[in-house]
């Protein structure tokens, strides 16, 4: 088989195992977060989850897809090694990233949930007598 | 159910605006207005120092917990859904001192802000 191809094939190999990967501890470990977010609505969650991921799986295949090209020739393993090696280098950068961003939207999600619940920013100055009415 | 006081300046235009515009926002905690220094404020509150609720923004809880000047603002935006994030960002150690001052030049202007209608237009 053509190098090239064996190294396009071990790129794709590695990379779709990893965004499986990333996508499915995401997956596993968002879940607990949006329960307690969406106050237990498990359905809720669970969509909302996986919507997340489907957005996860399209934007990093798109990207491995569009990287896969290699601009030159590789004469030996050697240098098959180096070419798959820097482009594993970019795709698990930008998984990092994806994965960062993620952690965010959960955060955030979290932050907003707790609102209602959030004790007041400061303490009073005093006290004083209310009379009703 | 917790409900907050604000004893306002109805003398200054700025203060009756910003009223108008807490009063549209929507709500976690229920916000009542009542002028500074008037009768109905000494009847509802007979122990308050009214002579200060004139010259800074006063809050008074319905449990008794008086806010005075930059905590009465805080106070106020804890108590608005859209508002409450920022203030407890602003509450933060780092923002307060930033808040107070902020507060502090903004309220001893209100007379002179007032004039600017475009500042806050109130919203019908």
């Amino acid at each position: 088989m053509n190098p090239i191809v064996l190294t396009y094939i071990v790129y794709l190999i590695i990379s779709i195992a990893l965004t499986i990967w990333v996508a499915q501890t995401l997956f596993k470990n968002g879940r607990i977060f949006l329960i307690d977010v969406f106050h237990g609505n498990d359905a809720l969650a669970d969509s909302v989850n996986h919507l997340l991921v489907v957005g996860f799986y399209l934007i990093n295949f798109g990207y491995i897809s569009l990287a896969l090209k290699l601009g030159y020739q590789v004469a030996d393993t050697r240098e098959a090694i180096e070419a798959l090696s820097s482009k594993i280098g970019v795709v698990l950068l930008v998984l990092g990233g994806m994965h960062f961003g993620n952690l965010y939207i959960f955060s955030r999600m979290r932050r907003r949930a707790v609102l209602p619940d959030a004790p007041p920013p400061v303490t009073p100055d005093g006290c004083t007598f209310v009379r009703e009415g | 159910m917790l409900t907050l006081t604000v004893l306002y300046d109805a003398r200054c235009d700025l203060c009756c605006r910003i009223r108008a515009w807490l009063q549209s926002q929507p709500k976690y905690v229920e916000l009542a207005f009542l002028p500074a220094g008037t009768d109905a404020a000494r009847r509802r509150f007979p122990h308050l120092n009214h002579q200060a609720t004139l010259t800074e923004l006063t809050l008074v809880s319905s449990r008794g917990e008086v806010y005075r000047g930059a905590k009465a603002w805080l106070m106020c935006l804890w108590a608005l859904r859209e508002y409450r994030a920022w203030s407890l960002r602003l509450a933060s150690p780092e923002l307060m001192p930033l808040a107070r001052r902020l507060i502090a030049r903004v309220s001893s202007q209100r007379f002179k802000l007032g004039h600017y209608r475009w500042l806050l237009r109130r919203e019908t």
